[in-house]
């Protein structure tokens, strides 16, 4: 130990002056190594392997099929959530408000980042093939928004009786005034 | 909002029994048990049994309660139902443990320790005029219950022996001369019997003396004294009997010019000069009321200026009457009490600011003491009084002395000071209001101001208005730490005027109550009812005989009404200063200008509508069928707030609410089938708009209703007699919707303005629901709560007379649509509906008096307070009560058991607590940012 101490280590050298020539040992590969190809290696293996490239035809079906199920998830979300509100119950609570907040949230920020969402399937070939998987995705997402609606009605929360606009209706105002004439 | 008004229904529905919460009771009300102004002659110390260590301080009141007060701290000790008139007497026996009372016809003997009734009976068509206790017989005391000598007249005069123990008449003596009875007195040996002989020529009366055997009733004696000159009515007697050794009997002449004095029993009259410096008001005579006392007497000359007295020595064996020593007149009033120890007889003379103590036999002075002021008794002078003297040796060591003084205050001096006063002049409270502040009248006024102005100056007016607010800053800043010291460690009871000023949760609101005896005072129901000022009437009007005075607030003052003024009085309400006719004015007319102003009143059994205030034609009449005749009427109170005109059901929907504000429900009343009808009318067009009668009611009892919001309720008793099915008393509410149907607004629909003098098609009619319950008991009075924006649920306050009580019945019970004969469903319930009982029991949580007996309740008036969730209640007529009810809970004020120390505390802890570790936290922080991840 004391005289490696002066001199630096093998190892230390052999990675700092990596060989400039490959050692001449012919021993095997360990079995799952696989060598770095060479350039050449690498051209004839490519060579070899060249599969046929997709026409655009075919990568336009592909996306629409990728953007179908995009804009149908939500709808696949639906029972989920439908069965969750239904067993929150109507009563004001902490998780069915959370639930119905989630349930509003989702909708309106897909229809914002729609442009987002559907941009990898955006090609030439696709671009009016798009709108109506768009419009289906709206509808999707129109149809939770429906759910959460439905839910914040059953909670009572929106203002469609008479009872809501109470406040705003004005008690009538009468054109005479009688008071006993002891009170004068 | 629909889901709020749910959740207050069900809040609602959850607590539909408010009541007085522990802590809160004795802090929140207050009450005044009281008397009346208690009568000279019968008002007494006296030992409630024989080996008693204390006295108890007896007396009866003008109104004929007959009461005992602890003279300690003049706490009421016991007290009977007032009688029927103020014709009372009380008398109590030595060494007795009963005190006897006459009222009118009825004789009773109370318990004298705890008030209860030992027997009491009543006479025939008679009235007691006088009550004697016959303390010795043949010149022996009893030890036994001692019987009792009633001079009875108003019918067939006599006197008649009643027997102590059972109520018994031992005897009658029958006086068939046509005397008119006076008095009676007791010497140990005989009963003498005084009455005034009218001769039939005219003029004045005779006094007529007939001695009367103690044991049989028998006459012994009579003879008559010239008294014709002096004596015209029994007014004009200065004093007869007393049971001393030697009863005297004393009148004066016309002009208070000279005493004469007869010895009761001789026919002697001996005649004495009153002092001539000054003209003499009047004459007072006072004398020992205990037989085995010196037959000693002091005459009391009152003059405008001053008084002064001379004590008289009766001798008995040459049966003379001469005067002894004559006390120095002094200036101020005053008066003298009596008091005895042994055979010794002690004078007390009491004046505002001193009490001396004089002996009968000589004119030296036992003690003395200046008395100090108290804020009760400023600027009165006593009227009349009590004394109970300690003397040891040759000098009084101690008195007390229970006073009536001439502000009505009874009062109890100890030795020098005042030991407590009550106000006994309320128990003739006729009429009282609410104040309204100027200072908060004034801060509305200017809201009104900028309401009227646009935008820009309203602002330019805001800004000024806060700027000159500002000159307030500095003395609110140097009073915050005393509010905070305040608050924390709990407020004392007294308030200041400047404290109702500036108070921030409305709870010291002052009330005007005025009295029969034309006495007004301010008393602040938040602080336990303290009296602010009193005044007395007669200063502004001296002719005036106030007899029924009524008052009404405006802003700032009020007015006061009589039938004995010729003019309103106009009072300031803070200070009570009168105010001329000029300075208070903005006198109460209808809010707005496009608004036709119909007056209304009810006159002979009609209720006729005027035009205007002047106009003597009426635009309508209402007159019930044949044979009934209006009683009284009940309008919507004038300030009446609806927070929200519609009622919300458990499906949301509205009912609206019928909401006119010339409503007037007219009581009346026929002979024929003991009828009761009801009639709603609108008062601006004297239309009929609901009518309801009701069969087998007892009319003799009255009804009481109310009116307010969209629903009225009135209560009636049931004749006993009839053949009813039910018997008792019932309680009727009806709400009133514009239209049966919910969401809909009736015949007017959407309109904003309705009149229903000259009505746009049909004219719209409420829709009404009923629905009656049978009570427990009778109620006299009924009001409703008021809160300042009529979001909180009211609550019908009832005065309850025979069980002494005020209760709070909650709005929820007796709502009409309750379900009838089905459980409700879930709508209902959430509605705060409950299946329909036809019998309402007065929850004992109701009771708004917990522990106090209110007495002689006449009427009970609410105002808002500051806050929403509170109404004021005060209740006035013999007793005295305010306390403040939350109907709905005081949902926005901390509670009593709410601890402040303690919240201050935590929030102190919590602050040491983040000085010490935020310096941790903060190294934490560092560390982690330059800790080097392994």
């Amino acid at each position: 130990m004391s005289a490696q101490t002066s001199s630096y280590p093998q190892w230390v050298i052999d990675l700092k002056e990596p060989p400039t020539t490959k050692p001449k040992i012919t021993l095997a590969d360990p079995p799952g190594y696989t060598a770095s190809l060479t350039r050449k290696d690498r051209a004839a293996s490519s060579k070899q392997s060249m599969r046929k490239q997709p026409t655009p035809e075919e990568m336009d079906t592909l996306k629409m099929k990728k953007a179908w199920e995009v804009a149908i998830a939500p709808a696949k979300q639906l029972p989920m959530s439908a069965i969750g509100m239904y067993m929150t119950g109507n009563t004001l609570q902490i998780f069915s408000i959370f639930m119905v907040f989630t349930l509003f949230k989702t909708p309106i920020l897909a229809a914002l980042n729609i442009q987002k969402t559907f941009a990898s399937f955006e090609a030439p070939g696709t671009a009016n093939r798009l709108i109506a998987v768009k419009i289906v995705y709206l509808l999707t997402n129109a149809l939770s928004l429906g759910l959460g609606i439905w839910k914040v009605n059953a909670m009572g929360l929106l203002p469609t009786t008479r009872s809501d606009w109470l406040a705003w209706e004005a008690e009538r105002t009468w054109s005479e005034r009688a008071v006993p004439q002891e009170w004068l | 909002m629909a889901k709020l008004s749910a959740v207050l229904a069900l809040v609602a529905f959850l607590a539909p029994a408010t009541a007085v919460f522990e802590d809160e009771a004795f802090h929140i009300d207050f009450h005044y048990a009281l008397l009346g102004r208690p009568k000279q002659e019968a008002t007494f110390f006296q030992k409630p049994y024989a080996a008693s260590k204390a006295s108890l301080l007896y007396t009866v009141s003008e109104n004929g309660t007959i009461g005992a007060v602890n003279p300690r701290d003049g706490a009421l000790v016991w007290r009977s139902a007032p009688g029927a008139s103020g014709r009372a007497h009380l008398r109590a026996g030595e060494e007795q443990d009963t005190v006897i009372s006459a009222v009118e016809d009825r004789i009773a003997a109370w318990s004298a320790s705890d008030g209860r009734l030992v027997w009491h009976s009543r006479l025939d068509n008679a009235i007691a005029e006088d009550l004697e206790i016959l303390e010795q017989e043949d010149g022996i005391s009893t030890t036994d219950a001692k019987d009792a000598i009633v001079l009875v007249g108003h019918g067939t005069n006599g006197v008649k022996r009643i027997d102590g123990k059972s109520g018994h008449v031992k005897w009658t003596f029958e006086d068939t001369s046509g005397d008119t009875p006076f008095q009676v007195s007791s010497s140990p040996t005989t009963i003498y019997y005084i009455s005034l002989h009218a001769p039939l020529l005219g003029g004045g009366s005779k006094l007529r003396v007939t001695s009367l055997s103690p044991i049989t009733g028998k006459k012994l004696d009579s003879y008559t004294l010239g008294s014709e000159g002096d004596v015209q009515t029994k007014d004009d007697i200065l004093f007869a009997g007393a049971n001393t050794a030697a009863p005297v009997l004393a009148w004066t002449d016309k002009a208070h010019k000279v005493l004469k004095v007869n010895i009761i029993g001789t026919k002697g009259v001996s005649s004495f000069n009153a002092p001539s410096s000054e003209p003499v008001d009047s004459i007072v005579l006072h004398a020992p009321k205990k037989v085995n006392s010196l037959p000693h007497f002091l005459v009391e000359y009152r003059t405008a200026t001053g008084h002064s007295a001379e004590v008289y020595h009766v001798d008995l064996k040459k049966n003379a009457v001469s005067q002894a020593y004559a006390l120095p007149p002094l200036q101020g009033k005053g008066t003298f009490a009596t008091s005895t120890s042994d055979a010794n007889v002690y004078f007390t003379r009491i004046t505002s600011d001193e009490v001396t103590v004089v002996s009968s036999v000589s004119h030296s002075v036992l003690g003395q003491w200046l008395v100090k002021g108290s804020p009760a008794l400023a600027g009165a002078y006593p009227v009349h009084g009590v004394s109970e003297v300690v003397v040891k040796g040759n000098s009084a060591s101690a008195v007390r002395s229970a006073a009536l003084f001439s502000n009505g205050q009874w009062a109890l001096i100890r030795n020098n000071e005042i030991a407590w006063a009550r106000p006994e002049f309320l128990a003739g409270t006729v009429s009282a209001v609410w104040v309204q502040l100027p200072e908060e009248e004034s801060l509305a006024h200017q809201l009104e101001e900028e309401h009227h102005q646009d935008v820009v100056s309203a602002y330019i007016h805001r800004v000024q208005r806060h700027l000159r607010d500002l000159q307030h800053l500095p003395a609110w800043l140097q009073n915050l730490p005393n509010r905070i010291l305040g608050s924390v460690a709990g407020k004392s009871d007294e308030s200041t005027m400047e404290e109702i000023q500036h108070d921030t949760f409305g709870f010291h609101k002052l009330v005007i109550a005025a009295t029969n005896k034309g006495r007004l005072s301010a008393l602040d129901v938040g602080s336990k009812g303290r009296i602010v000022w009193s005044i007395d009437l007669h200063q502004f009007a001296p002719d005036a005989t106030f007899i029924n005075p009524s008052l009404k607030a405006f802003r700032g003052f009020v007015e006061v009404k009589d039938s004995s003024l010729p003019r309103s009085l106009f009072v300031n309400s803070t200070s009570g200063r009168q105010l001329s006719s000029e300075e208070a004015h903005g006198q109460w007319v209808p809010s707005q200008d496009h608004e036709t102003l119909i007056t209304y009143k009810l006159s002979e059994g009609t209720l006729e509508g005027f035009l205007g205030t002047g106009s003597a034609q009426p635009v309508w009449n209402f007159t019930p069928p044949l044979g009934e005749r209006a009683i009284s009427y009940f309008a919507r109170p004038a300030k009446d707030p609806v927070a929200s005109i519609g009622k919300v059901l458990g499906d949301r929907r509205v009912l609206y609410k019928y909401l006119n504000p010339n409503l007037v429900l007219v009581a009346a009343v026929a002979e024929a089938g003991h009828r009761a009808s009801v009639y709603l009318l609108d008062s601006a067009s004297g239309q009929l708009l609901h009518t309801a009668s009701h069969y087998g009611v007892d009319i003799s009892r009255p009804i009481p209703s109310t009116l307010s919001e969209n629903w009225f309720t009135y209560s009636f008793t049931l004749d006993s007699s009839s053949s009813n099915s039910s018997r008792g008393y019932q309680l009727v509410v009806s709400e009133l919707y514009e239209s049966p149907l919910p969401d809909d607004r009736g015949p007017l629909g959407a309109s904003a303005n309705s009149s229903t003098v000259q009505p746009r098609g049909e004219a719209a009619k409420p829709h009404v629901i009923s629905q009656s319950f049978q009570i427990p008991e009778e109620i006299s009075h009924m009001t409703v709560t008021q809160t300042r924006q009529g979001i909180t649920s009211r609550e019908l306050i009832v005065t309850l007379p025979s069980s002494n009580s005020i209760v709070g019945i909650p709005r929820g019970v007796i709502d009409p649509r309750r379900p009838v004969g089905r459980d409700a469903t879930a709508q209902e319930q959430s509605e705060g509906l409950v299946k329909y009982a036809p019998m309402i029991i007065f929850d004992p949580k109701w009771h708004l008096n917990h522990k106090y007996e209110l007495i002689g309740i006449k009427d009970v008036i609410t105002s808002e307070s500051g806050l929403e969730s509170t109404s004021l209640v005060f209740a006035y007529g013999m007793d005295i009560f305010g306390t403040r009810v939350a109907p709905s809970f005081a949902f926005d004020v901390l509670g009593k058991g709410f601890n402040k120390v303690q919240m201050l505390l935590t929030v102190a802890a919590l602050f040491v607590g983040v000085l010490f570790v935020a310096p941790l936290v903060r190294r934490k922080q560092i560390n982690t940012l330059w800790t080097v991840p392994q």
